[in-house]
């Protein structure tokens, strides 16, 4: 009992020390080392992929030793995540150097449709892995295969996929587009999240469900969803090695629409910061626990890019984004 | 039997003094959470779930179970003492607790019956969770978009008695309500709607505030208009003390029957995915206007208050059956003890049952304990929580004013939230003044947007068909509950006039 309120009590005073804030100081001679409380904002709730992946780095920061200062992560949700990215991308002055944002292609793609933000209003500190999907298929999918369904949707019986928002619909529309079917022949059903597009594919509502492997893995394992087919350029390895990429299914081009999860700043960050958090982040990618615990455990890809390169990446990804929606 | 014997092992893990321990102070820290209006168990979770990263799993979950358990008693308070929900459920709890509290001058045995009927809804929801368990979730699968339609149809009937005498304001509010939640992103295409531009208007309006704005807010205004008509309504003929709060024989009588029914109804709404406890307290209620009710719903009466916390409760346990079986968090609270489990190193999924049987059943009897705590606890404070009553007027409105603001800053953290309940009070001040119900215009609010995707989502898999709604064998049933509660009414007056008829006829 009493460790716990000792532990409660810890966490008042450091949340009071957030909020007094402490002073800080530029350093003089062209490097830069955290003074003070560093803001993080992550756009999507507690709990969820993004929120994970970003409490995840700032874990391994705090005990890698790698800064002394507080993280503070704050989910900002408002506006579906426009709010607290309109936010980061407009701080300015000091306290630029202490923001950072959790920025993913799942975030770009809304907000460079539904907003005038552009990736050119923030500094990209790092692309720190890359994910692919799946499609499963629940035990009451009538297809043994995801060739069967092919041929089904292309002779006039509609198939039916779910899957989650942003990316996912942005692999889908590769996906059918590379077959040859039309979005009536095989239809997609946007759910919130990939965790209730699984649910109906348990329940039989939808015949098959588009999911990054982590999601799916514990359903795979226990015999409730079958993966039928890889989006990516190669097979999967464990209990998804099953699935075939596009091209074994039949006269197809593979389909890979790579999903990142990246690190971004305010515009106004100063290039002392920037060297700084990209150092620290190449750490993090490099350190025993993010290999384990955060790779490893959601069959990601490691791929891990510094500022320049992940600014071109990112640029030239916005780019073809906007030209394939026609976004001026 | 093999439930029962793992459920006792379930307490061996529960009842050790750590764990009883960090069950106790995840009720009180939810009942005070769930008390502030505002801050429901979403944002309490989120909020010390960080703190429990460090504990091992079992105690951490005990403590966030009871935490969420609890808040589910706090929300009624405010509801009840203050016309304030405290969370989304407790909007219907208002109804019937406001005036009893109010008007019936009876707020201790208001508080009593929200808890004890809390109680049993919560008892029998986790009854049946520890013996149906992975079945129950397995039967929450079948509902899928066309099912949920149907039973979002059944529940949006209620709006019909929450009109009050004016068919035509009802319908008005009604529409507003649903207008205003179709506000932001298009949940299935993902386009922005009525979002004129405005950055803060794309994510919608957000519905705590909101409440807080059209229920408590409005409630200020109305206090500092009559607060010049009538100076010094006092409240000291009520009985503040626990003696006078208890409930009469015959009260509890009326209690019981809807507490029950609430009890299994909820906790079956609260396995359904997405469905969750507010869904829960106003089917609950919406079948108790069907049932009898010794004094009308909506004017102080027991049954109501019983109906609507027995099924929230019951709902909110249920919620734990999918989470646990399936790894599928029935709400957003359970999103986030999901995304708990994770970092605590469990994989939430089909095989938790049987991968960590310590875990699941300590969690399971970690909730029978918490709820008894929660009932102890929450019987005791009430007459404190009566203290509040006897606070003079001009005391109350520069206190509920910062409670409002607080709620709504903290829900979402920023001043939008703040603008929005400014807004929605003003909003809901000149709708009553002008003999506007709010009630229909909140019901609509909240299940218009789940009648929206759902029945969209059946529509793309039929291809536009009518026909999945009366070929699915579970759809079929609940639509034809739907037009027979529809009917009724009609039927009954036709009945009526044709009685009328002959009756004339004779004469």
């Amino acid at each position: 009992m009493k460790k716990k309120v000792a532990l409660v009590l810890a966490g008042i005073m450091a949340f009071a020390t957030v909020v007094t804030g402490c002073g800080s100081k530029a350093a003089s001679d062209g490097t830069f080392t955290p003074e003070d409380t560093i803001n993080w904002t992550v756009t999507s709730s507690p709990g969820g992929g993004s929120d994970i992946y970003t409490r995840m780095i700032a874990d391994v920061m705090t005990k890698e030793g790698m800064t002394d200062e507080t993280i503070v992560v704050s989910n900002k949700t408002d506006g579906s995540g426009e709010i607290g990215r309109n936010e980061v991308a407009n701080t300015k002055g000091q306290k630029a150097d202490y923001t950072l944002l959790t920025f993913n292609s799942g975030d770009l793609m809304p907000m460079v449709l539904n907003t005038k933000n552009r990736s050119a209003n923030f500094k990209i500190i790092a692309i720190m892995a890359v994910d692919k999907q799946l499609i499963f298929k629940g035990t009451q999918t009538p297809y043994v295969d995801f060739a069967e369904a092919i041929e089904a949707a292309k002779n006039g019986t509609p198939v039916v996929i779910g899957g989650s928002k942003g990316d996912d619909i942005a692999t889908y529309e590769a996906m059918i587009e590379e077959i040859g079917v039309t979005q009536d022949q095989m239809k997609y059903i946007t759910y919130d999240s990939t965790g209730d597009a699984i649910t109906a594919a348990l329940g039989g509502h939808v015949e098959f469900v588009i999911s990054k492997p982590a999601a799916a893995s514990e359903y795979v394992e226990a015999g409730s969803l079958f993966p039928v087919l890889a989006l990516s350029t190669e097979r999967y390895t464990g209990n998804l090695a099953s699935a075939p990429t596009l091209s074994e299914v039949g006269d197809y081009e593979n389909v890979e629409v790579p999903i990142w999860r990246g690190v971004a700043a305010p515009a106004a960050m100063s290039d002392a910061a920037v060297a700084y958090y990209t150092e620290q982040l190449k750490k993090v990618s490099e350190s025993e626990q993010w290999k384990t615990e955060y790779i490893e455990k959601n069959k990601l890809i490691p791929n891990y890019l510094g500022a320049a390169e992940a600014t071109t990446f990112v640029t030239e990804y916005e780019k073809e984004y906007m030209e394939a929606n026609g976004i001026q | 039997m093999e439930n029962i014997q793992l459920l006792l092992q379930g307490f061996e893990t529960a009842l050790t003094f750590q764990n009883v321990g960090a069950a106790l102070l995840g009720a009180i820290l939810g009942l005070i959470v769930g008390a502030m209006p505002g801050i429901g168990s979403l944002a309490g979770v989120a909020l010390l779930l960080p703190l429990t990263y460090k504990f091992n799993p079992t105690t951490a979950i005990i403590m966030l179970g009871a935490l969420y358990y609890s808040n589910m008693y706090g929300g009624s308070f405010s509801a009840i003492l203050l016309n304030i929900p405290g969370d989304s459920p407790a909007v219907v709890t208002a109804i019937d607790g406001y005036p009893m509290a109010k008007k019936k001058k009876r707020p201790g045995q208001a508080l009593f019956t929200a808890n004890m009927s809390s109680f049993i809804g919560g008892t029998i929801g986790i009854c049946i969770l520890t013996f149906t368990g992975p079945a129950l979730a397995n039967l929450g699968l079948k509902f899928g978009p066309s099912e949920m339609t149907a039973l979002l149809l059944i529940a949006m009937t209620s709006i019909s008695w929450l009109v009050g005498e004016n068919p035509t304001k009802g319908v008005i509010i009604t529409v507003v309500g649903i207008l205003l939640a179709s506000m932001g992103m298009d949940t299935l295409s993902g386009a922005p709607r009525y979002d004129f531009g405005n950055m803060h208007l794309l994510g919608g309006i957000p519905f705590t505030p909101f409440v807080i704005g059209a229920v408590g807010f409005s409630q200020v205004i109305k206090l500092i208009n009559d607060r010049t008509k009538d100076n010094g309504a006092s409240n000291s003929d009520m009985k503040l003390t626990i003696r006078g709060s208890l409930l009469t024989k015959h009260d509890f009588r009326r209690l019981l029957p809807p507490a029950i029914r609430s009890g299994f109804l909820g906790t079956f709404v609260g396995v359904l995915p997405g469905a969750g406890a507010t869904t829960g307290s106003f089917l609950g209620y919406a079948v108790q206007k069907k049932m009898h009710s010794e004094e009308e719903l909506g004017t102080g009466a027991i049954e109501g208050i019983a109906s609507c916390e027995a099924a929230n409760n019951a709902a909110a346990a249920g919620a734990f059956a999918p989470l646990l079986a399936l790894g599928i968090p029935g709400s957003g609270t359970g999103a986030v003890l999901l995304g708990g489990l994770m970092m605590w190193g469990l994989n939430p999924g089909p095989l938790l049952f049987t991968n960590e049987p310590d875990f699941t059943w300590g969690l399971i009897a970690s909730l029978f304990l918490s709820n008894i705590l929660t009932l102890i606890i929450a019987l005791a404070v009430i007459p404190f929580l009566l203290k509040i009553l006897s606070v003079p007027v001009k005391y109350m409105i520069p206190i509920i004013t910062v409670v409002c603001v607080v709620g709504s800053y903290s829900s979402s953290y920023s001043m939008y939230g703040v603008l929005i309940m400014f807004l929605s009070g003003l909003l809901g001040y000149f709708l009553s003044k002008n003999d506007y119900p709010t009630a229909p215009m909140l019901l609509s609010f909240v299940l218009a947007p789940l009648l929206e995707t759902n029945m969209r989502k059946a529509f793309i898999i039929s291809g536009g068909s009518l026909n999945i709604f009366f070929n699915r064998p579970i759809t079929c049933v609940l639509m034809v509950v739907f037009f027979a509660v529809v009917a009724t009414p009609i039927i009954k007056s036709m009945i009526n006039k044709n009685k009328n008829k002959k009756t004339e006829g004779t004469n």
